[in-house]
């Protein structure tokens, strides 16, 4: 793994909410939706972040591509830190990192043609225009496996998978090199999720991109990634490579949010023990003292409320962050 | 066993300003007593549409058709609004798809649970009340007493399914209609609310449709599968000739876009390309026909009817028809 190119080193990153209320302030309270996230994404090579609704993964793609300003930590993307630049500083960083949205049905402009919004990002880095323009967007339309005559529609006439395709195509079209996918397919349905994930799996290997593929799907997370990290209340509990996590998952999280996919196969499903958790995900608000998963796990001892665990290596393709596991 | 629900040929259509929507288009099932039953199909393949049909919770443009639909006995069809109303929510509990949606937010969670059983069971508020805590109890949320008094607002989503689960199950129903009932939740809740409704269904034997489009749900819940397509039933049968001796392409093609969790190698995932038909103007012959590998001359044309392939094991396809297996000898579904 050495000798791959790293294109996104991601450092402590840390992403907090003011959530302050009143005039002055008087105490100042945060929302701590990413409290100090370090990873790193190899050219060519997908990271999967899994984790459930309101763990902070969808916030980490939108810190990395600057929609929000960091709280502190850094984004390295190829040698340069861009966590602390600008907007006008991000533009030309703008053109190398995009990002698929998860709901095909409102990340599209209602009242554009297919033709205007795929063709928006050429205008606006002044890539391609005029007849120049049209080309590549007939171009982009057809790569996604959609027809010329879709380019004068406006996107209510597409069904999901259709209009998914065309935030593709729009992402696709300042030819980026690396692409947030933040939850592309769960809004759509199975039939459709494999055409999806095939267009990503083609792109890669035929574009090199690497991609930042945010779900909770843990099945399509193993299917698509390389490495995969698994995210608790803001923090990473696991991350490994893709083949050592499913055959090695340490963490008592990972384990039963693996436990409790329910399992497509009538047998296997009747013949496995399922691990069910107990309660919610505590609000980040106010999250549990030490670590966060303590409130739900099995194994807790005392240790746990009073230290926060880091992540510490196992192997070398392994990290888990859990007291338990140190002992 | 006896059946608790019986469909014989059940057509509705919505008159629309486009014209004639045929959203299901001719499906008979039963549902046996103690039973649970799971009904996969994509959007707009009509499986919502059904289960709302039966309980005659359509809007006034809907036209529901059919030969009888036979509730415990009972031909609803033939019956009047008023005599539905008593049965909805009664002996026909349902859970919907999404619970921020489908609970009034104006109204205690209490206010709701209790309802349905001042309405049904004639119960006074107090009898009403201590029931409405047992069921809280029942569906596993803490602290019932004061979480009565709480606004849908402050639960949840996984305690908000909870709450309409107990909703549902509030007047002892002899049939739960669950629609999507886990598909807005994290898979860790997703996984509470089914161990959930499987101890309530062992517990008072009561029968369950479940609506998904999640084959690992149902796998994990049902005995038996019904697989609708275009407004039609393609394929129904127990769960492990669905699964194991897939007798439909369309059932196979949902198997194969699905990854396994469980397998090791990494396989290229198996789409079904295309899309579903248009409902507005449904194809003459077999719905699945434009998107099939296997379609013949006469898929295009002619309306596969369900054909017995063993037991209880249905499949509507032109490829199990007598004169079509001595043609195409050697061609079978892979299945899994």
């Amino acid at each position: 793994m050495e000798d791959k190119k790293v294109v996104l080193d991601v450092k402590d990153l840390k992403m907090y909410f003011n959530t302050t209320r009143g005039w002055f302030g008087k105490s100042k309270k945060y929302l701590k939706a990413v409290d100090g996230i370090s990873f790193s994404i190899n050219k060519g090579e997908t990271y999967g972040l899994v984790g459930e609704s309101g763990c902070g993964k969808t916030t980490v793609g939108r810190t990395i591509l600057g929609l929000y300003e960091a709280t502190a930590g850094e984004v390295i993307y190829d040698g340069v830190d861009i966590a602390k630049k600008n907007d006008k500083e991000l533009f030309p960083y703008r053109k190398k990192m995009q990002m698929i949205f998860q709901d095909p049905m409102t990340s599209l402009d209602p009242i554009k043609t297919v033709g205007e919004i795929i063709g928006a990002p050429l205008t606006i880095h002044k890539i391609y225009s005029g007849k120049e323009k049209e080309e590549k967007v007939k171009e982009l339309i057809n790569l996604v496996g959609l027809k010329n005559d879709h380019i004068n529609r406006y996107p209510h006439e597409f069904s999901g998978g259709q209009r998914q395709r065309i935030g593709i195509a729009r992402a696709l079209a300042v030819e980026p090199e690396f692409i947030v996918c933040d939850e592309p397919i769960s809004s759509l349905d199975v039939s459709i999720q494999a055409q999806i994930m095939n267009i990503l799996e083609e792109f890669q290997e035929q574009f090199g991109f690497s991609y930042l593929f945010i779900s909770h799907d843990l099945s399509m997370i193993k299917h698509i990634s390389h490495k995969v990290g698994v995210m608790y209340l803001g923090n990473l509990v696991e991350q490994a490579t893709v083949d050592e996590l499913y055959n090695n998952m340490q963490h008592p999280y990972t384990k039963s949010l693996m436990s409790a996919i329910p399992i497509a196969d009538p047998i296997s499903s009747r013949n496995s023990h399922r691990i069910i958790l107990e309660g919610d995900v505590p609000s980040p608000l106010n999250p549990p003292s030490g670590c966060a998963f303590r409130t739900r796990c099995r194994y807790v001892e005392d240790i746990c409320s009073k230290e926060k665990p880091v992540l510490k290596s196992i192997n070398e393709n392994h990290m888990v962050a859990c007291h338990i596991i140190y002992n | 066993m006896d059946n608790i629900l019986e469909v014989n040929n059940l057509k509705t259509s919505f008159i629309t300003g486009n014209g004639i929507v045929r959203a299901v288009r001719g499906i008979s099932l039963s549902i046996g007593r103690g039973e649970s039953v799971g009904v996969v199909g994509e959007s707009g393949c009509g499986k919502s549409v059904t289960m709302l049909s039966i309980m005659k919770l359509l809007d006034e443009n809907a036209v529901i058709n059919a030969d009888s639909i036979v509730f415990d006995g009972i031909d609803l069809m033939k019956k009047n609004p008023k005599y539905m109303r008593s049965m909805q929510g009664n002996k026909i509990g349902m859970v919907f798809q999404d619970p921020l949606t489908s609970l009034n937010p104006l109204f205690t969670i209490g206010n709701q649970i209790m309802e349905p059983l001042k309405i049904h069971k004639n119960m006074t508020k107090q009898e009403a009340k201590d029931k409405a805590i047992k069921l809280l109890e029942l569906v596993g949320i803490p602290s019932p007493e004061s979480r009565l008094k709480q606004y849908p607002h402050e639960f949840s989503g996984g305690m908000r399914q909870r709450v309409m689960i107990a909703i549902a199950m509030s007047c002892d129903p002899s049939l739960l209609i669950a629609d999507e009932p886990t598909t807005a939740l994290d898979v860790t809740i997703q996984a509470q609310i089914l161990e959930l409704m499987t101890g309530l269904k062992d517990k008072f034997n009561t029968s369950i449709i479940m609506i998904t489009h999640d084959l690992g749900v149902i796998s994990n819940m049902c005995s038996k599968v019904v697989v609708m397509y275009g407004g039609l039933i393609v394929e129904e049968g127990p769960i492990d000739d669905i699964f194991y001796k897939t007798s439909h392409p369309y059932t196979e093609g949902l198997l194969k876009s699905i990854p396994k969790v469980t397998s090791n190698k990494k396989e290229k995932l198996v789409p079904i390309n295309g899309s579903p038909p248009d409902l507005l103007n449904p194809p003459l012959g077999c719905p699945f026909a434009d998107r099939c590998d296997y379609a013949m001359k006469i898929c295009k044309n002619n309306l596969p009817s369900l054909i017995d392939v063993s037991d209880n094991h249905k499949s509507a396809c032109w490829m199990l028809h007598t004169k079509a297996r001595a043609l195409k000898e050697g061609v079978s579904l892979s299945g899994r």
